[in-house]
């Protein structure tokens, strides 16, 4: 009995440090140091449950790593998927700072193509943590999937997504890699239509042409985003022209706005075709199915082959990205 | 007095050689013999057919282009010349009274379906321009007249404040449109391009500024009258009220039909009059159609710098020519008596 008190003493005397032990267990958990892809190291508050989302590509990333249901707001201009629809909207371009405040996101997501670094700023003096992606390749995509799943808490299904992604990239690559090089039509690849913008060196845009058995013929231009002439393209004589102009483009239009191309290969063998911006203009797994659509239409004798070799794999990817949305 | 026709001479020698030089530069380099050769065929008719990719660089891009900037630079320098006899003041141009930014104004309205197509596309949208130019010079000439006399003080502020209204509506028309490509609109209209010339765009034009051309030359004389004075016109039995109004609804007609074909190029009309008036002097019947073959060489000169100057994409035109118009401007603003001549 009476050493009691002695236990008791030994006890008290214990108490600080075992608190102290609870404390440093659970700060394991938070905060943590992450880097963004524009080396800010911010530390983040674990789990993360409410997410603003600023591009509609980095929206589309996080469905993709299986961790929609985090996402609070997304930006006007989100379409994809189905289910950004209900969610509530804020202004990305420029930013609305009120309305991404009052969602009060424990992280932002938002990426230096559409978003400018330069918010930042103001985001930290709101006390706001902001996590911005850099994609310049189709790794990149596939880098961020695995990113959003380590910071959302979903790794196993982002990771899921990724070895779908690149089951269905190396299938591609095999079928392109079979076509003969002198096979591979020179392509062009638009974003407008009137004003010629298009994709630059460094580009994921070539990337995807090449796995659509083609060859980018503005895959050495020196200007990340050019803006090209009447004359470039009458001189480099495309085989085919592909814009990010939507399902619903009618080709005689840019005939229209450029009526001396009517000797262009492209032009003069009906070989201008046009798909859905989504597939092509945001750096987000569905540009894979871009670089698909794309193969059937650079290579539409070679489309029976290839089905047997599509079948299984977008089975696959179905599967997959099925058990990753029952998981989160 | 053979001075004058030495100047004619050498200026027509001068554009010949910047027309030969806007069509053999470009984005894609060519050799000259072949450019010469496309120019020789269609021109001339003789040589063989040329290869169709050069033929349409050459015939179908190039020189088109090139004689729209003739055009639009020759127009917009005789209205300066015109608003400058106007309101006797050489620090008048169509671009600082306004008329430029309220004939954007005009055409985008119309351009983004703000107003209705009376007549066809191509009609319309130079009548627009005309009509926004109209109204914003018309203001602008009631606030800075005072009787007939005419406070440059005013009117270059008046100017300035209808230039900036005219570009918030063509801004805000262009941003509020679902017009996908909403930045490069909004920069056509304010800093003007010549890029998408193409032959059948070019007759309008070229007939309303060949008119303007021809009515300020016949007019030449009023015109010298006015300079010395109003009242001093009027006893000479010139209805000078009437000489006013026809000047300012040129001013607008040309300006207008221009800034439908290529947006609002600045400070065109500033520079060419006053570098004409040190080679051949004041008189409108040598002055006028100087300045529309210097206007010319300029403006040629400006656009093929603004194609060629960023690699991989082209400048507004308009950039070009305020970056030379703009200090020139300024130092004809401190030279407080400048007189002409």
């Amino acid at each position: 009995m009476f050493l009691m008190p002695r236990r008791l003493g030994v006890l008290l005397a214990l108490l600080p440090l075992l608190v102290l032990a609870a404390c440093t267990s659970s700060s394991e958990e938070s905060p943590t140091q992450v880097t963004d892809d524009l080396d800010r190291t911010m530390s983040l508050d674990r789990p993360i449950e409410r997410v603003v989302s600023l591009a509609p590509s980095v929206t589309e990333l996080v469905y993709a790593a299986g961790a929609g249901s985090t996402l609070v707001a997304v930006t006007t201009s989100d379409d994809y998927p189905p289910a950004v629809d209900t969610l509530p909207q804020v202004s990305a371009l420029p930013v609305d700072f009120e309305a991404v405040a009052s969602h009060e996101p424990d992280l932002i997501l938002a990426t230096d193509q559409i978003n400018s670094p330069g918010d930042t700023d103001t985001f930290e003096a709101l006390d706001l943590p902001v996590y911005f992606f850099s994609f310049s390749s189709v790794d990149d995509i596939l880098e961020g999937l695995r990113t959003t799943g380590g910071l959302l808490g979903t790794e196993q299904a982002a990771a899921d997504s990724v070895q779908a992604l690149e089951a269905h990239i190396e299938t591609l690559r095999t079928r392109a890699e079979a076509i003969p090089t002198e096979d591979r039509p020179r392509v062009l690849v638009l974003v407008g239509d009137e004003t010629l913008y298009s994709f630059g060196r460094g580009s994921y845009i070539h990337t995807l042409v090449e796995l659509a058995g083609g060859r980018s013929i503005t895959a050495d231009l020196d200007t990340q985003a050019p803006t090209l002439s009447d004359e470039y393209v009458l001189t480099e004589k495309p085989d085919v022209i592909i814009g990010a102009w939507g399902e619903d483009y009618d080709p005689s239009r840019l005939l229209d706005f450029h009526p001396t191309w009517d000797v262009v290969p492209a032009v003069q063998n009906d070989r201008v075709f046009s798909l859905p911006p989504g597939l092509l203009l945001r750096p987000t797994p569905r540009v894979i199915d871009g670089a698909q659509r794309m193969f059937h239409l650079l290579h539409p004798s070679r489309g029976s082959t290839s089905s047997s070799l599509r079948g299984p794999s977008s089975n696959h990817v179905t599967s997959r990205s099925l058990r990753s949305g029952t998981r989160s | 007095m053979r001075r004058p026709w030495i100047v004619g001479l050498g200026l027509t020698a001068t554009l010949i050689v910047t027309i030969g030089a806007a069509v053999s530069i470009g984005s894609v380099s060519t050799g000259w013999t072949d450019v010469y050769r496309v120019l020789a065929h269609h021109l001339l008719g003789i040589g063989p057919a040329p290869e169709p990719t050069l033929d349409r660089i050459v015939w179908r891009l190039r020189l088109p282009r090139a004689v729209l900037a003739c055009i639009v630079g020759g127009g917009l320098s005789i209205i300066g010349v015109a608003m400058q006899t106007l309101v006797r003041n050489p620090l008048a141009e169509p671009y600082i009274l306004g008329i430029s930014s309220g004939a954007s104004a005009g055409a985008s309205l119309f351009y983004l379906g703000f107003l209705p197509p009376l007549l066809s596309k191509a009609l319309t949208m130079p009548v627009a321009a005309f009509l926004g130019g109209l109204v914003s010079i018309t203001i602008v000439y009631l606030v800075a007249r005072d009787g007939s006399y005419v406070s440059v003080a005013r009117l270059l502020l008046a100017g300035v404040a209808m230039s900036a209204l005219m570009a918030s509506i063509t801004s805000f028309v262009t941003f509020s449109s679902p017009e996908p490509d909403k930045l490069r609109a909004v920069l056509f209209w304010l800093l003007g391009s010549l890029s998408g010339a193409q032959w059948s765009l070019l007759p309008l034009p070229a007939l309303t500024t060949a008119f303007g051309l021809g009515v300020l030359v016949v007019l030449a004389r009023p015109l010298d009258a006015m300079l010395v004075g109003e009242e001093p016109a009027q006893s000479l039995g010139m209805p000078v009220e009437a000489l006013k109004r026809g000047l300012i609804v040129l001013a607008a007609l040309v300006t207008g039909t221009l800034v439908a074909v290529s947006g609002s190029i600045g400070f065109v009309g500033l520079i060419v009059p006053h570098a004409v008036r040190l080679l051949v002097g004041v008189p409108h019947r040598r002055l006028v159609p100087l300045s529309f073959v210097t206007g010319a060489i300029f403006l040629c000169w400006a656009d093929l710098a603004a194609r060629t100057v960023l690699s991989g994409q082209e400048l507004p035109v308009g950039i070009l020519t305020a970056l030379c118009g703009v200090p020139f401007f300024l130092a004809l603003l401190r030279q407080r008596s400048y007189q002409f001549g």
